[in-house]
């Protein structure tokens, strides 16, 4: 018997052969040395690995992790009085002078009744309160006598055209957006966050008005596509949307309004909404959505469940919003630039932004940017294009354009791929991997870059992927690809997977 | 309002119902800051755990236990729940230990003062004495163990050490690795050999 492979005396160990090769191993050894040796060696090993497994992890900074991932935010911010008080933040008041030129708005979002940027406890309890049906924005007024503190919406993604108050500003991802704002996009998109955790996403050629934006009462005016995330509410607050005839009261949840010539449609990715006009309601819970067309009642709509790609669709247009929020924005935030020539979708960390290139905040720390290589038949997978480092005082830049190589002519590459397949010495690649085929693994392959010039000459031949090859099969299989001869012609090169 | 995470007398973390699960994410989904507490209370050992005992020293691992997390609540909109939220985790622990090995400078990890250490508070050691000797052995084995694992490609190191060290199955490796169970079992294949192979060579 020949001396037994390493990995056989795990399996022997693990009780995964059979008790006659078992002997003959242990027969074996007894007088081999260098066997015996290894079954000891392996053993060892083989106990090692048990204490790894038990292995307790080593005490960490855990609160200072916590704080890095800037989730841990302190009871004292938890504990501020729900309306700001005035003065204790930047104002921003901006010009209203774009006002009267977006009064025939075809949809309004409207927060009232102690309605915060900062969420709530996840208050459950009772029904919201009847809201009026059809009941102008402008009535809903703040019982306080006190002018209430205005809101900052600070950007935190925008990509392609977008305009703020009518000026497509250099400095769109620095400008805090406040009441009065008017932000327009044409091809692109805006994110806006304005609380913790709430946020709102402005779709391709949309526009949006912030006739009200407060700490009592949030009214939007949107023609287009806006898609709002609020944060649960704490007991007694209250957010309604209007949206023409029809009224849409939401508590903490995720919803988009799209309102056009068609009607008003609204879809609910997780929570509740309850559209209402003067004919009645419906309500449109989780991955529902409902219709309703331009002149019908609200009673006549049908809700109906959402699809995958619908819901998914919901998911990707979720506004950015990041954890450690602040009014201030830069404060707390770091600007990520994600530069492309052309349209590539991105994802950071995981999260899909849409297509690059754009501009999102992140949190101060390492993050993940991939891009979507687009495969054959449409499809596409994200790759990962580098981790980058960004801190507080030093924004990051990442181009996530990846040149795709250039490929020969078509038709002179086309050619030699011709010649290289019909070359190949089959009966030789299956004696390179015979061994390896006995075991029962049959879908091997291996990923070839090869050029050729126009005398035929093989000018370089690299295995890109030799799958799990190992290193000997590999060497046999490059020798006989290289064996393979072409005649005169095109130069070309190109990448080839060649199945074994 | 901030809940409290049970524990048991152990200091360990109760484990979570499905039920429980499934709660705590949809609460996280909402953005209620308790229950990011209370997701990384519950699980930042287990995280921790996952990356040590695959790396084999703690160097930058609070970064490491930084990225999972960071990825793991920004991510946790799209999570499917169709796999346990512990295994999600895992999953992405498995998936930053990849990028940290295929990044890092291909060296036997440092086996010295935070392996003993980590040895003496292994429970197993408490149950009988051991002596200098014994423990200084075990401490190579580990070492040797570790040293073979760097001479793999970051792939195969993965799945040997799922399988070999966690003792996972070929379809529990193919999620964490978001593969599928050929693949897993062709690189298993010729990990086990170059892994064993190199063991036996270890000095």
């Amino acid at each position: 018997m020949s001396h037994v492979k390493p990995h056989r005396w795990a399996d022997a160990l693990a009780g995964r052969i059979e008790p006659d090769e078992h002997a003959a191993m242990t027969t074996h050894a007894a007088g081999c040395a260098r066997c015996t040796a290894a079954r000891d060696r392996i053993a060892a090993g083989t106990g090692a690995m048990q204490s790894i497994k038990k292995d307790a992890p080593p005490d960490l900074g855990w609160d200072s992790i916590r704080a890095r991932v800037h989730w841990d935010v302190s009871s004292a911010r938890r504990s501020k009085p729900k309306i700001a008080e005035p003065g204790a933040r930047r104002w921003l008041w901006l010009g209203a002078g774009g006002l009267a030129a977006t009064t025939a708005a075809v949809a309004s979002v409207i927060a009232f009744g102690g309605w915060h940027p900062f969420g709530g406890g996840g208050d459950a309890g009772g029904s919201p309160a009847p809201v009026a049906s059809a009941a102008p924005a402008s009535a809903v007024q703040p019982a306080a006598s006190a002018a209430p503190a205005a809101l900052v919406g600070v950007i935190s993604r925008f990509s392609g055209e977008v305009m703020i108050d009518g000026i497509r500003r250099p400095d769109t991802f620095d400008h805090a957006v406040g009441p009065g704002a008017l932000l327009a996009t044409g091809d692109g998109r805006v994110d806006v966050q304005f609380g913790d955790a709430s946020g709102l996403s402005l779709g391709p050629r949309s526009r949006l008005e912030l006739r009200r934006f407060d700490a009592q009462s949030v009214e939007l005016a949107v023609d287009g596509t806006v898609d709002v995330e609020v944060a649960p509410r704490s007991a007694g607050q209250r957010f309604v949307v209007v949206a023409g005839t029809q009224t849409i009261e939401v508590r903490g949840t995720q919803f988009r309004v799209r309102r056009d010539a068609t009607g008003t449609h609204v879809a609910c990715r997780h929570g509740l909404v309850a559209v209402r006009d003067a004919s009645g309601e419906v309500s449109v819970g989780a991955a529902k959505e409902v219709d309703v067309r331009a002149g019908a009642a609200v009673h006549d709509a049908r809700v109906a469940a959402m699809t995958q790609a619908e819901l998914a669709e919901l998911a990707t247009a979720t506004p950015v919003t990041t954890p450690a929020w602040s009014p201030a924005g830069g404060a707390a935030t770091v600007e990520l630039a994600l530069e492309a020539d052309a349209p590539r979708a991105v994802r950071v960390d995981g999260v899909e932004l849409g297509d690059a290139p754009m501009r999102v905040r992140v949190t101060p720390g390492r993050h993940l940017v991939e891009a979507r290589v687009v495969e054959a038949g449409g499809a596409g997978r994200f790759k990962r294009v580098e981790w980058v480092t960004v801190t507080a005082d030093h924004p990051a830049s990442v181009r996530v354009e990846l040149a795709p190589p250039v490929p020969p002519p078509a038709s002179a590459a086309a050619d030699r791929r011709a010649q290289l397949l019909a070359g190949i010495d089959r009966a030789r690649l299956e004696r390179c991997v015979a061994p390896i085929a006995r075991t029962g693994i049959t879908d091997l392959y291996v990923q070839i870059e090869i050029g050729v010039d126009a005398a035929g000459s093989v000018s370089f031949l690299n295995l890109l992927d030799a799958g799990d090859l190992d290193a000997a099969t590999a060497s046999c299989v490059h020798d006989a690809l290289a064996e393979v001869r072409f005649p005169a012609g095109g130069a070309a090169s190109w990448h080839e997977r060649i199945s074994l | 309002m901030l809940q409290r995470v049970k524990r048991d007398t152990t200091g360990s973390v109760a484990a979570l119902t499905p039920a429980d699960e499934a709660d705590l994410i949809e609460r996280c989904r909402a953005h209620e800051r308790a229950a990011h507490d209370e997701l990384y209370h519950r699980f930042r050992r287990q995280v921790a755990g996952n990356l040590y005992r695959v790396l084999g020293d703690r160097g930058d691992l609070d970064d490491l236990v930084q990225e999972v997390f960071v990825i793991a609540f920004r991510g946790l909109e799209r999570f499917r729940g169709d796999a346990r939220l512990s295994t999600w985790l895992y999953r992405i622990c498995v998936n930053v230990a990849l990028g940290r090995i295929r990044t890092r400078k291909r060296k036997p990890p440092p086996i010295g003062v935070v392996d003993l250490d980590s040895a003496a508070i292994d429970p197993s050691l408490t149950d009988r004495p051991e002596t200098p000797e014994r423990s200084l052995e075990r401490q190579r084995d580990r070492a040797r163990v570790y040293a073979a694992l760097e001479t793999l490609a970051p792939k195969k190191r993965i799945v040997l050490y799922l399988h070999e060290i966690e003792g996972l199955d070929l379809k529990e490796i193919a999620y964490l690795v978001d593969s599928n169970p050929v693949t897993v079992r062709t690189r298993l294949f010729y990990a086990r050999r170059e892994f064993y192979d190199a063991l036996v060579k270890q000095p």
